[in-house]
């Protein structure tokens, strides 16, 4: 039947169409016709009519391989897996390999940190967050959790809000590394999640701790004048009130804030926040940061990028400061004039403060984990700072009257605790490994590299297996002896330990990443080629005998000539079955070197050390999203290399007919 | 045979100088210089010595222990011959391999050769438990899928089998791991007795039969899918022979055809792993023995790389490299035995 050629997409399409629906769908959609359908076999006296049945053998070998349902899907799943782990790191501008991030550390796949309660997101009076989960409290007092609210592996949930806290009226919230504390409209006092560092309730292993500041006693018994509340925020492991009159509550972990005793008692106090590792505040001066400490935050510039620092009453130059609010490395001053200042360390990736229109200024300025985001006086916000996980590009919005920002989110809120919008972190598909990094994406990453390791060790596998099962087979002679002995010793080489021994030569050779990454490729395909000379060579052996090798010796064709250009194209098929089997081994070899330590190194990802953690029993159950979505992506991968090596070899395999 | 078994050790002990001499030329790329070390702890506990008198002490000290441990030259060839005791020392005394000494480990401050057995002896254990029950499970198992090919029964094993061929054995341990030592907690996690605990006797054996249980366990998962796969194809292989239409066509009782017939041909294709394997045992699993803390060869293996004790890394590729080759050896007798057709006695 003649048929016009058509372009690959459309073929690609048709074979798609029937896969999922059918051939009949296929003639339909693509107006053709294929040349037998069940229908049209022609019976001559009760047995099937041969003489139309007869298809060229590549065609016959596709048809029978496209009867395989589970083949084609598995050629459709790697297809699938090779696009996802080359194209999309292009789209992934945010991540690099050695990134990491603590207060991101071992969180379970959510993607929930943004998702505001129904109930809230109308009627918000305050978001507060500092790390997975967030804490929010409606204006009829009433508090929701939301996003990851287990802490660690302790068993401990934030999601857990004390009856106690439901039952009573909220007046202010806030949230830290890993604890809540309430104050009640009545001034109750409320804490819960972690007090492992007294963050919220001073018990008596506290108050003996002389690393830990345990709560005021005013604060615990209720006896704040909830009116005259200014400021309620929390740090790491830390909390701190502030009063109108400049009175500050402070307490917690005075390890991981090392000036913490600096603001103990102080009573002149008109802001307060907390970076990562220090307490800062504002004091009535409103000239300086307040720190307790020497020769921090002594310079400020007005844009993050350059090095445009100066020294702040020079930066300053007459104005006042407003309001202090720290990320964790940086802190941003709101200035009396509605201009912003910035002292500290930023990231790499960061946003730049923006232009603001002409009369605008910020009235309020609130702060992440890295970004900060502001609100201006004609209802504007806009983010700035840190924006890996891209925190700080604010949407257009206008008629926001409060703004509140979580770790990485941010949230725009109207006068009447409306939310307009919110823009940060969602979450994590995969949840996060050890070091705070997104798993989801070091699986694309790491793909990305054991796929590609598998794929160019088995290319150098053929390229000398075959090049050297074809001479070997043809010349015959001294020639194939030598070839096959050299094989042979290739073969007996002990792969894991001589591989151990290569790699760890290669670790103490001075090698840039991605020159070791060649040389594990180079050495798996050095390992591993004796495999195809032999199959090669058995096979030239058989073909050698064969009429149109004959013929083309009778032609005077040269032997190498006719080895490569004659026989190879006939043999194409069984090394295109190994092909496809070897580079599923090569990918477990891979992964199995890198998961002992000794293949692809970290910062690099692989899919097997991505999970070597995984060797430690309690990692394992405690953390087990951190190998669950790696092992069964990697297991699909190899289960459907397999599958389309194993269909291959059934049906280019003449002698096994469909006996079903 | 005689002459055929000879001519294949003679090769065999090329191959076995020709792989350790790439091996030592490899090591010897690596950054380690024992007399150096050597002599400059020492040159540290000597006091009140001028800067002078120490530069030339140590070069002194240098050359001794260089003399000494045999790296008075560049020239790898001797340092090899030397390794092998076939050239002599600076003092002219022979020190290597065929005069038994095969190197001092420094991680574990003995003689490797005193170390080494205790580790191929655990290693070799589970090995051969391991061995037995992966072919008393998969051999029977492959033998039915083939005869019954593609029934139920086939097609369900296939898919599991499947599964697990492609699955690195690492994954399957961590399950195991997780499932019966996390989850289920019938089984200690690592180690090879309860530390602390001085149990003899009969509680000791049991103490220890407690920690390899597990390994054994997951050892034997971890090889049943590849076997079975290839016992199922090579008999299928088997089954479509010439021989075994004669057979049936002369009313052979399915049993016979099956087992005496069928069986006997396809395991010519399945001698090397089934040998190859017996032979494994003594390698040890690296892999299982680096996750389960068990004191084997292939942790000995991996510590020794580690840390890099360089006699010891070099004793166990001696032996592995010595394994490879003898099992190739064995195999090959097999086949002459399983296949009469093979005649080895050219």
């Amino acid at each position: 039947m003649e048929k016009k050629k058509e372009n690959v997409f459309r073929k690609l399409a048709r074979w798609f169409v029937r896969w999922i629906f059918g051939v009949k769908f296929e003639e339909k959609w693509f107006g053709i016709r294929h040349g037998v359908t069940e229908k049209e076999i022609k019976f001559k006296d009760g047995v099937p009519d041969d003489s139309e049945l007869i298809v060229s053998p590549g065609r016959q070998i596709l048809n029978r391989f496209l009867e395989r349902k589970f083949a084609v899907f598995s050629v459709f799943v790697v297809l699938v897996m090779f696009v996802v782990v080359f194209i999309a790191p292009h789209f992934m501008t945010k991540y690099y390999d050695a990134f990491t991030e603590t207060t991101q550390k071992d969180l379970p796949p959510a993607l929930d940190l943004m998702s505001v309660p129904g109930e809230l997101a109308g009627n918000i009076k305050m978001i507060d967050s500092y790390s997975s989960f967030s804490v929010g409290l409606s204006n009829d007092g009433k508090v929701y959790v939301w996003g990851i609210g287990n802490i660690g592996a302790t068993g401990i949930t934030v999601k857990d809000i004390p009856e106690e806290v439901k039952n009573a009226k909220i007046a202010y919230v806030a949230a830290g590394q890993d604890h809540i504390i309430a104050i009640g409209e009545d001034g109750k006092y409320y804490g819960w999640g972690s007090n492992r560092f007294g963050q919220f309730e001073a018990t008596d292993a506290v108050r003996e701790n002389p690393n830990l500041e345990p709560v005021p006693d005013v604060v615990a018994n209720g006896e704040l004048d909830v009116s005259h509340i200014k400021k309620i925020t929390c740090g790491y492991q830390a909390s701190a009130i502030l009063m109108d009159d400049g009175t500050l509550y402070i307490w917690g972990n005075k390890q991981t804030y090392a000036n913490l005793d600096k603001f103990i008692g102080r009573t002149n106090m008109l802001d307060v926040d907390f970076t990562l590792n220090y307490v800062v505040g504002l004091d009535e001066k409103q000239t300086s940061v307040y720190t307790g400490t020497k020769g921090l935050y002594t310079k400020a510039s007005a844009t993050i990028g350059g090095n445009n620092s100066v020294k702040m009453s020079e930066f300053l130059n007459g104005r006042k400061i407003n309001e202090v609010r720290a990320t964790s490395t940086s802190i941003c001053l709101l200035l009396d004039d509605g201009m912003i200042g910035l002292t500290g360390d930023f990231q790499s990736d960061v946003q730049e403060v923006p232009e603001l229109e002409e009369g605008e200024r910020f009235i309020d300025i609130e702060a992440g984990t890295y970004h900060y985001s502001g609100l201006t006086n004609l209802g504007h916000v806009y983010s700035f700072g840190g924006d890996h996980y891209r925190q700080a590009e604010a949407p257009r919005v206008s008629g926001a009257a409060k703004l509140f920002a979580g770790a990485f989110q941010s949230y725009a809120v109207d006068a009447n605790g409306k939310l307009l919008d919110k823009w940060g972190l969602k979450g994590y598909l995969f949840g996060t490994d050890d070091r705070g990094a997104n798993i989801a994406e070091r699986v694309v990453a790491g793909g990305r590299i054991t796929m590609t390791v598998g794929a160019v060790a088995v290319i150098i596998e053929i390229i000398i297996g075959v090049s050297i099962g074809l001479i070997a087979g043809f010349a015959g002679g001294w020639v194939d002896i030598f070839l096959m002995r050299v094989a042979e010793v290739f073969s007996s080489i002990p792969l894991y330990p001589f591989m151990l021994i290569l790699s760890s030569l290669l670790s103490r050779a001075s090698l840039s990443t991605d020159q070791r990454l060649y040389m594990i490729m180079v050495i798996l395909g050095i390992l591993g080629w004796p495999g195809f000379a032999y199959i090669t060579r058995a096979q030239v052996l058989v073909a050698r005998e064969s009429e149109y090798v004959t013929a083309a010796q009778a032609m005077g064709v040269k032997s190498m000539r006719i080895a490569f250009k004659h026989i190879l194209p006939n043999i194409v098929s069984v090394i295109l079955v190994n092909m496809t089997l070897s580079f599923a081994a090569s990918m477990q070899t891979e992964t199995s070197l890198s998961f002992l330590g000794f293949g692809v190194n970290y910062p690099q990802p692989s899919w097997g050390n991505m999970l070597s953690r995984a060797s430690n029993a309690v990692a394992a159950i405690n953390f087990w999203w951190q190998w669950v979505f790696t092992s069964a992506i990697l297991i699909m991968t190899t289960v459907c290399i397999n599958t389309i090596g194993d269909t291959l070899r059934d049906v280019m395999d003449p002698k096994s007919t469909n006996d079903k | 045979m005689a002459r055929y078994i000879a001519k294949r050790l003679v090769y065999m002990m090329l191959v076995f100088f020709l792989l350790t001499f790439i091996l030592f030329v490899l090591y010897h790329l690596m950054p380690a210089n024992r007399a150096y070390t050597d002599a400059r702890t020492e040159i540290q506990t000597m006091k009140r010595l001028s800067e002078e008198e120490k530069a030339t002490k140590f070069d002194e000290l240098y050359l001794k222990y260089q003399r000494l441990y045999g790296t008075d030259t560049d020239n790898n060839v001797i340092l090899y011959l030397r390794w092998l005791g076939l050239y002599p020392f600076y003092d002219g005394h022979y020190s290597g391999i065929f005069q038994g000494d095969f190197g001092f480990s420094y991680d574990y401050n003995l003689p490797v050769i005193d170390v080494v057995p205790v580790h191929m002896r655990n290693s070799f254990l589970i090995g051969i438990i391991t061995e037995i029950a992966v072919l008393g499970i998969t051999i029977p198992l492959g033998i039915k899928c083939a005869v019954k090919k593609n029934s139920r029964f086939d097609r369900f094993t296939q898919f599991f089998t499947l599964i697990g061929f492609s699955t690195p054995s690492f994954i399957i341990y961590i399950v195991f791991i997780v499932f019966f030592c996390s989850i289920l907690g019938w089984f200690p996690v690592s180690g090879m007795k309860t530390p602390g605990a001085n149990y003899t006797g009969w509680r000791e054996a049991l103490d220890v039969l407690h920690h390899v249980t597990l390994p054994t366990i997951c050892l034997t998962f971890g090889s049943l899918a590849s076997i079975t796969r290839i016992t199922r194809a090579s008999m299928i292989d088997a089954l479509n022979l010439d021989c075994i239409r004669t057979a049936r066509a002369k009313g052979l009782s399915e049993k016979v055809v099956i087992y005496s017939h069928a069986w006997r041909n396809a395991l010519i294709p399945m001698v090397s792993i089934i040998v190859g394997g017996f032979f494994g045992t003594i390698s040890g699993a690296m892999i299982l023995e680096q996750m389960f803390g068990f004191k084997g060869m292939g942790l000995l293996f991996l510590n020794a790389m580690r840390n890099a004790d360089y006699d010891m890394i070099m004793f166990l590729e001696v032996i592995y490299t010595f394994l490879g080759l003898f099992s190739n050896l064995v195999i090959d007798l097999c086949y002459g035995i399983v296949d009469p057709r093979v005649r080895i006695s050219k």
